[in-house]
């Protein structure tokens, strides 16, 4: 019953989803590149720990993956490396 | 209706209906409650997710914007791309320019187009890696010209919403059926339930008074609407059998007048002509029948008169006190010639408002009644006295009394006892009785003056608030 007196406001609450329209001109994110990948492989060699575990099989799934054209998730996978060999992070 | 198609005067009732009225007012009740009850959900979730953003994406700022004072660009710079390694997410976004729109650092490519009513806050199409996405951000000026942009990749909250969104509007369609289910339910339910009073309304108003609406014996307000259309319908039911009864009375109390004056006008007729005496005394004889009836006329119709209640503009203050010892030097010679003995005891200064006149008229026929019934050798006592909030005069009698049975009907216009039958009287002396003491917003009250014995007699008070 409550899911259907929610649901009578829908008409309200469909405007703020509507408001603030994002530009048209797709903005493009720099970090989603393989050449980040070499940044953070970069970044990455500098960390005190960048050779112990798990931070080291970390890297290494990341780099395969950014070579593998899986960009996000490479990027991904290295940001996790970087934090596992920098503990004060 | 009958095919299961509603004609052009169908649908008008339909929209006519109280019924649909209170349905349409309860969908509308139903879907308010649902919608302040859905924006209260919405800005507790969705809300405070941008909330949550926006703190975040300000407190993210001013961090960066302590950096830039400790240490200038460059370390503005190393913070902006430390947090962007760090961020496993993926979610921040950042834009440092120069004055002169040079990137400086970030993971944005160029600036967000502008246009946002709020000159710092903005959103942004986003395209990470080939796929489109959307952004939150907020514009800082430094002091030396340049801009830093701080966002949010927002596409999960965005999905989030897009889901509540998809879920309220199946919600939504769901809600408005049972908003007209329920709607219809009541209108049905409220039609039902007035429809057995309807029937009955309408069986009254094409003439069978007998019907009465069916009561579900669930005493609720249907019920008691019920009640009060059968209360209302047995009142009618009783004044026009009353009407009836007057009608019937009428005609067999005149029919015995009139035609004893025709008896004795034929005979007169057919007597000898040459007898001027007679032919007289019979015309005599028969204007006195038909003086009689003029009377019984005459009674009925103040009675009429004073149940009307417009005699009631006339009312004012007097003295019931000497009203009473009229009365009684009224009755009191035809009840010393019948050796009955007639007691009196009247209160002084019984003061109250009222018409003197009707009320002398309606004691005197108490006596009237009192002498008339009470035999040879009798007794008659008058009490008037008052009390607490009325004033109170008592009659009784030593008469044969009246039955339970008859003295339910007495007051009743021409009403008379099989007893009374042979003595004169018209029947109406109570009814007049009666109605000047509802007139006077009081009452009649008749019970035995000596209960138990015979002749029991008969007590009549008259209650008259003073």
């Amino acid at each position: 019953m409550n899911l259907v007196l929610l649901a009578a406001a829908f008409p309200l609450l469909a405007l703020p989803l509507r408001a603030e329209p994002a530009s048209a001109q797709p903005v493009r994110v720099t970090t989603d590149s393989a050449e980040y990948c070499g940044i953070l492989s970069e970044r990455l060699a500098l960390a005190p720990l960048a050779e112990a575990e798990p931070a080291r099989s970390l890297a290494a799934e990341g780099r395969r993956l950014c070579q593998d054209g899986h960009v996000r998730t490479g990027v991904a996978k290295l940001r996790r490396a970087l934090r596992a060999a920098n503990p004060t992070h | 209706m009958g095919s299961g198609t509603l004609s052009g005067s169908g649908v008008i009732h339909v929209l006519r209906s109280a019924g649909l009225r209170f349905a349409l007012l309860f969908a509308a009740l139903f879907l308010l409650a649902g919608l302040a009850f859905s924006a209260v959900l919405w800005w507790g979730t969705a809300g405070a997710l941008d909330r949550q953003t926006a703190a975040a994406i300000r407190a993210d700022a001013t961090a960066l914007m302590e950096r830039w004072h400790d240490g200038g660009r460059p370390a503005l710079i190393e913070a902006i791309e430390t947090r962007l390694a760090a961020d496993v997410e993926d979610q921040t976004l950042y834009l440092l320019l120069d004055r002169d729109g040079t990137r400086l650092a970030g993971n944005l490519e160029t600036p967000p187009a502008g246009g946002a009513p709020d000159p710092a806050w903005s959103s942004a199409t986003l395209e990470r890696d080939g796929e489109p996405s959307e952004a939150r951000l907020f514009r800082v000026d430094l002091p030396n010209g340049s801009q830093l942009f701080v966002g949010r990749d927002v596409a999960e909250k965005q999905r989030l919403r897009a889901l509540l969104t998809d879920a309220l509007a199946l919600s939504a369609a769901a809600a408005a059926f049972f908003a007209g289910l329920g709607a219809w339910v009541l209108r049905r339910a409220l039609s039902q339930r007035l429809a057995p009073a309807t029937q009955t309304a309408a069986a009254i108003a094409s003439g069978d008074l007998s019907p009465r609406v069916p009561l579900t014996g669930q005493g609720d307000e249907f019920d008691r609407l019920g009640e009060t259309m059968n209360t209302m319908l047995d009142r009618i039911a009783t004044l026009m059998e009353g009407v009836r009864g007057v009608s019937d009375a009428i005609a067999h109390d005149l029919r015995t007048p009139i035609a004893r004056a025709r008896a004795k006008l034929e005979e007169a007729l057919s007597g000898s002509p040459g007898d001027a005496a007679a032919l007289r005394s019979a015309i005599e004889q028969g204007i006195a029948d038909l003086d009689g009836v003029t009377r019984v006329f005459q009674a009925v119709l103040r009675i009429a008169e004073v149940e009307a209640g417009a005699r009631r503009a006339a009312f004012a203050t007097f003295d019931l006190t000497p009203v009473l010892e009229d009365a009684v030097d009224l009755y009191a010679p035809s009840a010393e010639a019948r050796q009955i003995a007639f007691e009196t005891e009247i209160a002084l200064g019984l003061m109250m408002r009222g018409d003197r006149d009707l009320l002398l008229q309606a004691v005197a026929n108490l006596l009237d009644n009192a002498v008339k019934f009470t035999p040879e050798g009798g007794s008659i006592r008058l009490v008037a006295r008052r009390g607490a909030r009325a004033i109170w005069v008592d009659i009784a009698d030593a008469g044969p009394g009246l039955s339970d049975a008859d003295r339910i009907r007495a007051g009743t216009r021409f009403f008379r006892t099989d007893s009374a039958r042979t003595t004169p009287g018209s029947g109406l002396g109570l009814s007049l009785v009666r109605a000047v003491a509802v007139l006077h917003r009081g009452e009649l009250h008749l019970a035995d003056a000596r209960p138990g014995e015979t002749p029991r007699g008969l007590r009549a008070t008259l209650r008259l608030p003073a």
